[in-house]
Protein backbone atom coordinates (compact mmCIF):
# COMPACT_ATOMS: atom_id res chain seq x y z
CA UNK A 1 0.00 0.00 0.00
CA UNK A 2 3.18 2.06 0.94
CA UNK A 3 5.94 1.61 -0.51
CA UNK A 4 9.11 3.48 -0.26
CA UNK A 5 12.55 2.48 -2.51
CA UNK A 6 15.58 3.09 -1.99
CA UNK A 7 14.99 6.68 -0.43
CA UNK A 8 17.70 9.06 0.58
CA UNK A 9 16.81 12.42 1.35
CA UNK A 10 20.12 15.20 1.32
CA UNK A 11 19.58 18.62 3.47
CA UNK A 12 21.50 21.80 2.39
CA UNK A 13 23.66 22.05 -0.18
CA UNK A 14 27.81 21.88 -1.33
CA UNK A 15 29.74 22.48 2.04
CA UNK A 16 26.68 22.05 4.27
CA UNK A 17 25.32 19.09 2.91
CA UNK A 18 23.90 16.79 5.39
CA UNK A 19 22.71 13.38 4.06
CA UNK A 20 20.05 12.68 6.64
CA UNK A 21 18.96 9.05 4.93
CA UNK A 22 20.20 6.93 2.47
CA UNK A 23 18.70 3.44 1.15
CA UNK A 24 15.49 3.47 3.08
CA UNK A 25 13.46 0.67 1.67
CA UNK A 26 9.63 0.09 3.42
CA UNK A 27 6.62 -1.73 2.23
CA UNK A 28 3.82 -1.14 4.31
CA UNK A 29 0.27 -3.15 4.06
CA UNK A 30 -3.17 -2.27 4.29
CA UNK A 31 -3.85 -2.45 8.05
CA UNK A 32 -0.75 -2.79 9.53
CA UNK A 33 0.95 -1.14 12.30
CA UNK A 34 4.30 -0.68 12.12
CA UNK A 35 6.64 1.13 14.09
CA UNK A 36 9.99 3.09 13.04
CA UNK A 37 12.27 2.71 16.04
CA UNK A 38 15.59 4.31 16.89
CA UNK A 39 17.13 7.57 18.92
CA UNK A 40 17.26 10.92 18.62
CA UNK A 41 18.53 12.16 15.41
CA UNK A 42 18.33 8.81 13.03
CA UNK A 43 15.75 10.56 10.58
CA UNK A 44 12.69 8.74 11.45
CA UNK A 45 10.38 12.01 11.57
CA UNK A 46 12.68 13.06 8.19
CA UNK A 47 11.13 9.77 6.67
CA UNK A 48 7.66 10.40 8.03
CA UNK A 49 7.69 14.05 6.48
CA UNK A 50 8.72 12.31 3.08
CA UNK A 51 5.72 9.71 3.52
CA UNK A 52 3.68 12.82 4.42
CA UNK A 53 4.44 14.42 1.24
CA UNK A 54 5.90 17.56 3.55
CA UNK A 55 9.63 16.91 2.38
CA UNK A 56 10.47 15.23 -0.85
CA UNK A 57 12.85 12.96 -0.78
CA UNK A 58 16.27 13.56 -3.01
CA UNK A 59 16.78 9.91 -4.62
CA UNK A 60 14.34 6.79 -5.00
CA UNK A 61 10.84 6.69 -5.04
CA UNK A 62 7.57 7.13 -2.63
CA UNK A 63 4.27 5.17 -3.59
CA UNK A 64 0.94 5.54 -2.28
CA UNK A 65 -1.42 2.80 -3.54
CA UNK A 66 0.57 2.77 -6.70
CA UNK A 67 0.92 6.19 -7.48
CA UNK A 68 4.09 8.32 -6.47
CA UNK A 69 3.29 10.77 -3.31
CA UNK A 70 3.05 14.14 -4.48
CA UNK A 71 2.41 16.92 -2.13
CA UNK A 72 0.35 16.00 1.67
CA UNK A 73 -2.51 14.63 0.91
CA UNK A 74 -5.70 13.88 3.68
CA UNK A 75 -5.20 9.95 2.72
CA UNK A 76 -2.03 10.11 4.72
CA UNK A 77 -2.91 12.06 7.42
CA UNK A 78 -0.12 13.56 10.04
CA UNK A 79 -0.21 13.20 13.93
CA UNK A 80 2.29 15.32 15.96
CA UNK A 81 3.18 15.16 19.52
CA UNK A 82 2.91 18.94 19.78
CA UNK A 83 -0.47 19.14 19.82
CA UNK A 84 -1.29 22.22 20.96
CA UNK A 85 0.56 23.97 17.79
CA UNK A 86 -1.24 21.46 16.02
CA UNK A 87 -4.48 21.89 16.35
CA UNK A 88 -6.19 25.01 16.24
CA UNK A 89 -6.23 26.96 19.66
CA UNK A 90 -8.87 29.64 19.12
CA UNK A 91 -11.12 26.60 17.90
CA UNK A 92 -13.07 24.85 20.87
CA UNK A 93 -12.81 20.72 20.34
CA UNK A 94 -15.86 20.30 18.66
CA UNK A 95 -14.97 23.17 15.93
CA UNK A 96 -11.41 21.88 15.24
CA UNK A 97 -13.36 18.86 14.08
CA UNK A 98 -15.84 21.23 12.08
CA UNK A 99 -12.63 22.53 10.67
CA UNK A 100 -11.79 19.00 9.14
CA UNK A 101 -14.89 18.60 7.63
CA UNK A 102 -15.12 22.43 6.54
CA UNK A 103 -11.58 21.59 4.73
CA UNK A 104 -12.91 18.19 3.42
CA UNK A 105 -15.85 20.31 1.62
CA UNK A 106 -18.25 17.54 2.85
CA UNK A 107 -21.84 18.96 2.40
CA UNK A 108 -22.74 20.63 6.18
CA UNK A 109 -25.69 18.34 6.65
CA UNK A 110 -23.74 15.47 7.55
CA UNK A 111 -21.66 17.46 10.12
CA UNK A 112 -23.19 17.06 13.10
CA UNK A 113 -23.52 13.52 12.76
CA UNK A 114 -20.02 12.79 12.29
CA UNK A 115 -18.58 15.33 14.80
CA UNK A 116 -20.39 13.47 17.54
CA UNK A 117 -19.68 10.14 16.01
CA UNK A 118 -16.00 10.82 16.33
CA UNK A 119 -16.05 12.88 19.54
CA UNK A 120 -17.88 9.95 21.17
CA UNK A 121 -15.12 7.26 19.99
CA UNK A 122 -12.21 9.91 21.42
CA UNK A 123 -14.42 9.96 24.62
CA UNK A 124 -14.18 14.13 24.22
CA UNK A 125 -17.97 14.63 23.58
CA UNK A 126 -18.68 16.00 26.94
CA UNK A 127 -15.76 18.38 26.53
CA UNK A 128 -16.79 19.67 22.99
CA UNK A 129 -17.13 23.35 24.11
CA UNK A 130 -13.59 23.40 25.91
CA UNK A 131 -10.80 25.64 23.97
CA UNK A 132 -7.54 23.12 23.51
CA UNK A 133 -5.63 25.00 26.22
CA UNK A 134 -8.16 23.55 28.77
CA UNK A 135 -7.70 20.28 27.82
CA UNK A 136 -5.18 18.05 29.46
CA UNK A 137 -2.30 16.46 27.41
CA UNK A 138 -4.35 13.40 26.60
CA UNK A 139 -7.33 14.76 25.76
CA UNK A 140 -5.70 17.15 23.20
CA UNK A 141 -4.35 13.75 21.59
CA UNK A 142 -7.62 12.37 21.32
CA UNK A 143 -9.07 15.53 19.92
CA UNK A 144 -6.12 15.19 17.08
CA UNK A 145 -7.07 11.82 16.24
CA UNK A 146 -10.69 12.72 16.46
CA UNK A 147 -10.12 15.26 13.84
CA UNK A 148 -7.88 12.98 11.85
CA UNK A 149 -10.29 10.06 11.98
CA UNK A 150 -12.79 12.68 10.87
CA UNK A 151 -11.32 13.06 7.34
CA UNK A 152 -11.19 9.40 6.83
CA UNK A 153 -7.57 8.96 6.38
CA UNK A 154 -6.09 5.45 5.04
CA UNK A 155 -2.51 6.18 6.65
CA UNK A 156 -2.22 7.26 9.89
CA UNK A 157 1.70 8.59 10.41
CA UNK A 158 2.05 9.27 14.18
CA UNK A 159 5.51 11.46 14.80
CA UNK A 160 6.03 10.52 18.48
CA UNK A 161 2.32 11.39 19.22
CA UNK A 162 2.74 10.09 23.02
CA UNK A 163 6.19 11.42 23.73
CA UNK A 164 5.39 14.39 25.44
CA UNK A 165 2.95 12.67 28.31
CA UNK A 166 3.27 11.70 31.39
CA UNK A 167 3.80 7.30 31.58
CA UNK A 168 0.32 6.82 33.07
CA UNK A 169 -1.34 8.70 30.62
CA UNK A 170 0.63 7.69 28.09
CA UNK A 171 -0.20 3.25 28.57
CA UNK A 172 -4.20 4.68 28.60
CA UNK A 173 -2.80 6.55 25.10
CA UNK A 174 -1.76 3.02 24.11
CA UNK A 175 -4.61 0.78 24.45
CA UNK A 176 -6.92 3.64 23.17
CA UNK A 177 -5.10 3.75 20.27
CA UNK A 178 -4.82 0.10 19.39
CA UNK A 179 -8.67 0.17 20.15
CA UNK A 180 -9.20 2.68 17.01
CA UNK A 181 -7.02 1.14 15.00
CA UNK A 182 -8.77 -2.42 15.22
CA UNK A 183 -11.80 -0.63 15.22
CA UNK A 184 -11.38 1.06 12.01
CA UNK A 185 -8.55 -0.55 10.60
CA UNK A 186 -6.07 2.08 9.54
CA UNK A 187 -2.77 1.65 9.00
CA UNK A 188 -0.48 3.10 11.14
CA UNK A 189 3.13 4.01 10.81
CA UNK A 190 4.14 4.86 14.47
CA UNK A 191 7.98 7.15 14.74
CA UNK A 192 9.38 6.47 18.38
CA UNK A 193 12.43 6.11 20.38
CA UNK A 194 10.86 4.54 23.34
CA UNK A 195 11.20 0.80 23.36
CA UNK A 196 8.73 -0.72 25.23
CA UNK A 197 6.56 1.69 23.22
CA UNK A 198 7.27 0.09 19.96
CA UNK A 199 6.84 -3.88 21.49
CA UNK A 200 3.78 -2.95 23.18
CA UNK A 201 2.28 -1.42 19.78
CA UNK A 202 3.81 -2.90 16.51
CA UNK A 203 3.01 -5.56 14.14
CA UNK A 204 6.39 -4.92 13.00
CA UNK A 205 9.20 -3.07 14.12
CA UNK A 206 12.23 -1.38 12.07
CA UNK A 207 15.16 0.08 13.69
CA UNK A 208 16.94 2.92 12.67
CA UNK A 209 20.51 3.93 12.88
CA UNK A 210 22.24 6.75 13.72
CA UNK A 211 22.56 9.50 10.83
CA UNK A 212 24.52 10.26 8.50
CA UNK A 213 22.91 8.30 6.10
CA UNK A 214 20.50 6.23 8.70
CA UNK A 215 19.56 3.22 7.43
CA UNK A 216 16.64 0.74 7.87
CA UNK A 217 18.96 -1.74 9.96
CA UNK A 218 16.47 -4.51 11.03
CA UNK A 219 13.09 -5.79 10.66
CA UNK A 220 11.64 -7.27 13.48
CA UNK A 221 7.98 -8.92 12.85
CA UNK A 222 5.80 -9.08 16.05
CA UNK A 223 3.49 -11.63 16.73
CA UNK A 224 2.46 -11.27 20.18
CA UNK A 225 -1.17 -11.15 21.20
CA UNK A 226 -2.43 -8.42 22.01
CA UNK A 227 -2.83 -6.60 24.73
CA UNK A 228 0.55 -7.05 25.75
CA UNK A 229 2.39 -6.85 28.95
CA UNK A 230 6.09 -6.07 29.05
CA UNK A 231 6.39 -8.45 31.94
CA UNK A 232 5.36 -11.53 29.23
CA UNK A 233 7.91 -13.67 28.69
CA UNK A 234 7.69 -12.85 24.91
CA UNK A 235 7.40 -9.82 25.06
CA UNK A 236 10.37 -9.43 27.16
CA UNK A 237 12.66 -11.19 25.34
CA UNK A 238 12.05 -9.24 22.49
CA UNK A 239 12.44 -5.75 24.53
CA UNK A 240 15.48 -7.30 25.40
CA UNK A 241 16.68 -8.16 21.94
CA UNK A 242 15.76 -4.53 20.26
CA UNK A 243 17.86 -2.64 23.04
CA UNK A 244 20.40 -5.10 22.47
CA UNK A 245 20.74 -4.28 18.74
CA UNK A 246 20.26 -0.86 19.43
CA UNK A 247 22.88 -0.32 21.98
CA UNK A 248 25.01 -2.52 19.62
CA UNK A 249 24.27 0.03 16.54
CA UNK A 250 26.02 2.70 18.32
CA UNK B 1 -8.11 19.70 63.70
CA UNK B 2 -9.74 20.17 60.69
CA UNK B 3 -12.81 20.14 62.07
CA UNK B 4 -11.75 22.70 64.40
CA UNK B 5 -10.34 24.98 61.84
CA UNK B 6 -12.82 25.64 59.51
CA UNK B 7 -15.34 27.23 61.39
CA UNK B 8 -12.64 30.22 61.75
CA UNK B 9 -12.05 30.11 58.56
CA UNK B 10 -15.41 30.90 57.66
CA UNK B 11 -15.58 33.94 60.02
CA UNK B 12 -12.63 35.19 58.32
CA UNK B 13 -13.85 35.48 54.82
CA UNK B 14 -15.48 38.44 54.39
CA UNK B 15 -12.76 40.53 55.37
CA UNK B 16 -10.20 39.24 52.75
CA UNK B 17 -13.36 39.05 50.11
CA UNK B 18 -13.85 42.72 50.00
CA UNK B 19 -10.50 43.82 49.91
CA UNK B 20 -10.11 41.20 46.91
CA UNK B 21 -12.73 42.26 45.60
CA UNK B 22 -11.94 45.73 45.39
CA UNK B 23 -8.51 46.05 45.48
CA UNK B 24 -7.71 47.25 42.20
CA UNK B 25 -10.48 49.58 42.15
CA UNK B 26 -9.22 51.41 45.62
CA UNK B 27 -5.46 51.43 45.26
CA UNK B 28 -6.07 52.89 41.65
CA UNK B 29 -7.94 55.58 43.34
CA UNK B 30 -5.17 56.21 45.89
CA UNK B 31 -3.35 56.38 43.64
CA UNK B 32 -4.68 59.56 42.10
CA UNK B 33 -5.88 60.72 45.09
CA UNK B 34 -2.36 60.48 46.78
CA UNK B 35 -1.39 61.99 43.57
CA UNK B 36 -3.46 65.20 43.59
CA UNK B 37 -2.80 65.81 46.58
CA UNK B 38 0.83 65.77 46.90
CA UNK B 39 0.81 67.94 43.67
CA UNK B 40 -1.84 70.40 45.62
CA UNK B 41 0.68 70.49 48.81
CA UNK B 42 3.61 70.94 46.64
CA UNK B 43 2.14 73.95 44.09
CA UNK B 44 0.87 75.62 46.82
CA UNK B 45 3.71 75.50 49.32
CA UNK B 46 6.99 74.63 47.74
CA UNK B 47 7.07 75.44 43.74
CA UNK B 48 6.23 78.46 42.18
CA UNK B 49 2.17 78.20 41.61
CA UNK B 50 2.55 80.05 38.49
CA UNK B 51 4.83 77.47 37.03
CA UNK B 52 2.84 74.36 38.29
CA UNK B 53 -0.41 75.55 39.17
CA UNK B 54 -2.37 73.45 41.73
CA UNK B 55 -4.89 71.42 40.60
CA UNK B 56 -7.70 73.33 41.61
CA UNK B 57 -6.41 75.90 39.95
CA UNK B 58 -6.12 73.67 36.92
CA UNK B 59 -10.01 72.47 37.61
CA UNK B 60 -11.24 76.13 37.57
CA UNK B 61 -9.62 76.57 34.31
CA UNK B 62 -10.96 74.11 32.79
CA UNK B 63 -14.70 74.31 34.11
CA UNK B 64 -15.31 76.96 31.55
CA UNK B 65 -12.90 75.66 29.08
CA UNK B 66 -15.71 72.40 28.77
CA UNK B 67 -18.92 74.31 29.30
CA UNK B 68 -17.87 76.69 25.94
CA UNK B 69 -16.74 73.05 24.41
CA UNK B 70 -13.37 74.61 23.14
CA UNK B 71 -11.85 71.90 25.09
CA UNK B 72 -14.22 69.31 23.38
CA UNK B 73 -13.40 70.73 20.20
CA UNK B 74 -9.62 70.46 20.12
CA UNK B 75 -10.30 66.78 21.74
CA UNK B 76 -12.59 65.89 18.94
CA UNK B 77 -10.49 67.53 16.27
CA UNK B 78 -6.82 65.45 17.51
CA UNK B 79 -8.98 62.16 17.79
CA UNK B 80 -10.59 62.44 14.25
CA UNK B 81 -6.58 63.13 13.01
CA UNK B 82 -5.11 59.94 15.19
CA UNK B 83 -8.42 57.91 14.04
CA UNK B 84 -7.86 58.57 10.58
CA UNK B 85 -4.06 58.13 10.63
CA UNK B 86 -4.61 55.12 12.98
CA UNK B 87 -6.85 53.47 10.82
CA UNK B 88 -5.49 53.52 7.28
CA UNK B 89 -2.17 53.18 8.97
CA UNK B 90 -3.06 49.98 10.41
CA UNK B 91 -4.93 48.76 7.33
CA UNK B 92 -1.77 49.43 4.71
CA UNK B 93 0.50 48.04 7.32
CA UNK B 94 -1.41 44.40 7.98
CA UNK B 95 -2.22 43.71 4.14
CA UNK B 96 1.68 44.89 3.45
CA UNK B 97 3.09 43.07 6.78
CA UNK B 98 0.70 39.67 5.72
CA UNK B 99 2.68 39.76 2.11
CA UNK B 100 6.09 40.30 3.90
CA UNK B 101 5.60 37.60 6.23
CA UNK B 102 4.47 35.00 3.21
CA UNK B 103 6.28 35.65 0.27
CA UNK B 104 9.95 35.43 1.26
CA UNK B 105 11.23 37.60 -1.83
CA UNK B 106 9.18 40.72 -1.56
CA UNK B 107 10.74 40.61 2.21
CA UNK B 108 14.41 39.98 1.55
CA UNK B 109 13.58 42.90 -1.24
CA UNK B 110 11.78 45.22 1.40
CA UNK B 111 13.08 44.53 5.07
CA UNK B 112 16.47 46.70 4.38
CA UNK B 113 14.27 50.33 2.83
CA UNK B 114 11.93 49.18 6.05
CA UNK B 115 14.46 48.88 8.74
CA UNK B 116 16.04 52.11 7.33
CA UNK B 117 12.12 54.07 7.01
CA UNK B 118 11.07 53.04 10.32
CA UNK B 119 14.36 55.13 12.43
CA UNK B 120 12.36 58.28 11.06
CA UNK B 121 9.74 59.22 13.89
CA UNK B 122 6.71 60.81 12.88
CA UNK B 123 8.08 64.04 14.50
CA UNK B 124 11.12 63.99 12.25
CA UNK B 125 8.67 64.04 9.49
CA UNK B 126 6.83 67.00 10.51
CA UNK B 127 9.18 69.52 8.58
CA UNK B 128 9.02 67.44 5.19
CA UNK B 129 4.90 66.55 6.03
CA UNK B 130 4.21 70.63 5.71
CA UNK B 131 5.84 71.03 2.42
CA UNK B 132 3.95 68.19 1.01
CA UNK B 133 0.47 68.23 2.54
CA UNK B 134 0.54 71.77 3.79
CA UNK B 135 -0.59 72.39 7.33
CA UNK B 136 -4.14 71.30 6.80
CA UNK B 137 -5.65 67.82 7.82
CA UNK B 138 -3.87 65.96 5.51
CA UNK B 139 0.17 66.55 7.16
CA UNK B 140 -1.75 65.05 10.28
CA UNK B 141 -3.19 62.02 8.92
CA UNK B 142 -0.02 61.20 6.89
CA UNK B 143 2.43 61.78 10.35
CA UNK B 144 -0.14 59.48 12.41
CA UNK B 145 -0.34 57.08 8.90
CA UNK B 146 3.67 56.94 9.19
CA UNK B 147 4.39 56.21 12.71
CA UNK B 148 1.64 53.40 12.99
CA UNK B 149 2.56 51.78 9.47
CA UNK B 150 6.08 50.35 10.77
CA UNK B 151 4.84 49.39 13.98
CA UNK B 152 2.28 47.65 12.67
CA UNK B 153 4.23 46.25 9.86
CA UNK B 154 6.78 44.82 11.83
CA UNK B 155 4.96 43.08 14.18
CA UNK B 156 2.21 41.54 11.76
CA UNK B 157 5.57 39.95 9.61
CA UNK B 158 6.98 38.63 12.34
CA UNK B 159 3.03 37.32 13.88
CA UNK B 160 2.32 35.86 10.42
CA UNK B 161 6.38 34.33 10.13
CA UNK B 162 5.75 33.01 13.46
CA UNK B 163 2.49 31.39 12.61
CA UNK B 164 3.30 27.54 13.63
CA UNK B 165 4.81 25.31 10.97
CA UNK B 166 3.36 22.54 12.46
CA UNK B 167 0.12 23.55 12.43
CA UNK B 168 0.19 24.35 8.75
CA UNK B 169 0.96 21.15 8.20
CA UNK B 170 -1.69 19.58 10.05
CA UNK B 171 -4.43 21.23 8.36
CA UNK B 172 -2.63 20.79 4.83
CA UNK B 173 -2.71 16.94 5.77
CA UNK B 174 -6.58 17.65 6.53
CA UNK B 175 -6.80 18.39 3.30
CA UNK B 176 -6.79 22.31 3.21
CA UNK B 177 -5.89 24.16 -0.06
CA UNK B 178 -3.24 27.13 0.28
CA UNK B 179 -5.40 29.51 0.86
CA UNK B 180 -7.49 27.77 3.18
CA UNK B 181 -4.57 27.54 5.31
CA UNK B 182 -3.50 31.07 4.67
CA UNK B 183 -6.79 32.33 6.11
CA UNK B 184 -8.13 30.10 8.36
CA UNK B 185 -4.48 29.00 9.88
CA UNK B 186 -1.60 31.92 9.74
CA UNK B 187 -3.80 35.15 9.49
CA UNK B 188 -5.22 33.51 13.06
CA UNK B 189 -2.41 32.53 14.55
CA UNK B 190 -0.58 35.83 13.90
CA UNK B 191 -3.87 37.98 15.05
CA UNK B 192 -2.16 38.31 18.53
CA UNK B 193 0.66 39.38 16.92
CA UNK B 194 -1.50 42.09 14.74
CA UNK B 195 -3.22 43.40 17.87
CA UNK B 196 -0.55 43.68 20.03
CA UNK B 197 1.52 46.01 17.29
CA UNK B 198 -1.63 47.67 16.59
CA UNK B 199 -1.97 48.38 20.79
CA UNK B 200 1.63 49.86 20.62
CA UNK B 201 0.58 52.12 17.45
CA UNK B 202 -2.48 53.45 19.07
CA UNK B 203 0.06 54.95 22.39
CA UNK B 204 2.69 56.16 19.47
CA UNK B 205 -0.33 57.75 17.94
CA UNK B 206 -1.14 59.68 20.55
CA UNK B 207 2.66 60.96 21.69
CA UNK B 208 2.81 61.96 17.89
CA UNK B 209 -0.45 63.86 17.56
CA UNK B 210 0.51 66.15 19.63
CA UNK B 211 4.45 67.52 18.03
CA UNK B 212 2.29 67.64 15.05
CA UNK B 213 0.05 70.03 16.03
CA UNK B 214 2.30 72.16 17.72
CA UNK B 215 4.73 72.47 14.70
CA UNK B 216 1.81 72.65 12.14
CA UNK B 217 -1.48 73.05 13.07
CA UNK B 218 -4.67 75.36 13.57
CA UNK B 219 -6.54 73.09 16.17
CA UNK B 220 -6.26 70.18 17.93
CA UNK B 221 -5.00 69.56 22.09
CA UNK B 222 -1.15 70.37 20.82
CA UNK B 223 -2.35 73.64 19.10
CA UNK B 224 -4.14 74.44 22.56
CA UNK B 225 -0.30 73.64 24.27
CA UNK B 226 1.51 75.56 21.83
CA UNK B 227 -1.19 78.76 21.94
CA UNK B 228 -1.14 78.68 25.74
CA UNK B 229 2.75 78.79 26.04
CA UNK B 230 2.83 81.64 23.90
CA UNK B 231 0.46 83.34 26.17
CA UNK B 232 2.32 82.50 28.99
CA UNK B 233 -0.94 80.57 30.26
CA UNK B 234 0.21 77.73 32.23
CA UNK B 235 -2.98 76.82 33.85
CA UNK B 236 -4.25 75.94 30.22
CA UNK B 237 -1.27 73.94 29.16
CA UNK B 238 -1.64 72.09 32.66
CA UNK B 239 -5.52 71.40 31.54
CA UNK B 240 -4.57 70.31 27.84
CA UNK B 241 -1.76 67.50 29.54
CA UNK B 242 -3.90 66.11 31.58
CA UNK B 243 -6.33 66.15 29.02
CA UNK B 244 -3.86 64.28 26.94
CA UNK B 245 -3.13 61.77 29.75
CA UNK B 246 -7.13 61.07 30.15
CA UNK B 247 -7.60 60.46 26.61
CA UNK B 248 -4.37 57.91 26.36
CA UNK B 249 -5.55 55.99 29.10
CA UNK B 250 -9.19 55.90 28.09
CA UNK B 251 -8.40 54.94 24.73
CA UNK B 252 -6.17 52.00 26.03
CA UNK B 253 -8.56 50.67 27.65
CA UNK B 254 -11.43 50.50 25.25
CA UNK B 255 -8.89 49.06 23.06
CA UNK B 256 -8.65 46.24 25.40
CA UNK B 257 -12.29 46.04 26.14
CA UNK B 258 -12.77 45.69 22.20
CA UNK B 259 -10.16 43.23 21.52
CA UNK B 260 -11.43 40.96 24.97
CA UNK B 261 -15.13 41.21 23.80
CA UNK B 262 -14.36 40.55 19.56
CA UNK B 263 -10.80 38.32 20.15
CA UNK B 264 -10.21 36.82 22.58
CA UNK B 265 -10.59 33.33 21.42
CA UNK B 266 -7.12 34.51 19.47
CA UNK B 267 -5.73 35.96 22.31
CA UNK B 268 -6.33 33.69 25.31
CA UNK B 269 -3.81 30.96 23.86
CA UNK B 270 -0.87 32.49 23.27
CA UNK B 271 -0.18 32.45 27.59
CA UNK B 272 -0.68 28.69 27.22
CA UNK B 273 0.73 27.66 24.20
Amino acid sequence: MLAVRNVRKVFGTDADRYLALEGISLEVSQGEFVCLLGPSGCGKSTLLNILAGFEQASGGAVDFEGAAVRGAGRDRVMFFQDAGSALLPWLSAEENVRFALRVRKLPKEQWPEIIERYLEMVGLAEHRHKFPAQLSGGMRQRLQIARALAVEPKVLLMDEPFGALDALTRRRMHGFLLDIWQRTGKTIVFVTHDIAEAVTLADRICLMSVGPGSRITEVIDVDLPRPRDLADPGAARLFKRVEALLTHDK
Amino acid sequence: MTEETLPIERERRPKPDFWVRYRGALLFTASIVIAFAAWQFLSSFVFNPFLIPPPLAVLETAVPMAKSGEIFRHVAISMARVGVGFATGCAAAIVLGVILGRIRLVNELLDPVIELLRYLSPTAMIPIAVIWFGIGELSKYFLIFWGTFFIVLINTTAGVMRAPVIRQRAAECLGASQLQIFLLVVIPSAAPYIVTGMRIAMASSFMSIIPAEILAADSGIGFLLQQSSILLQTNRIFVALLTICVLGFVFDRLFRIAVDRMLSRYMSYIALT
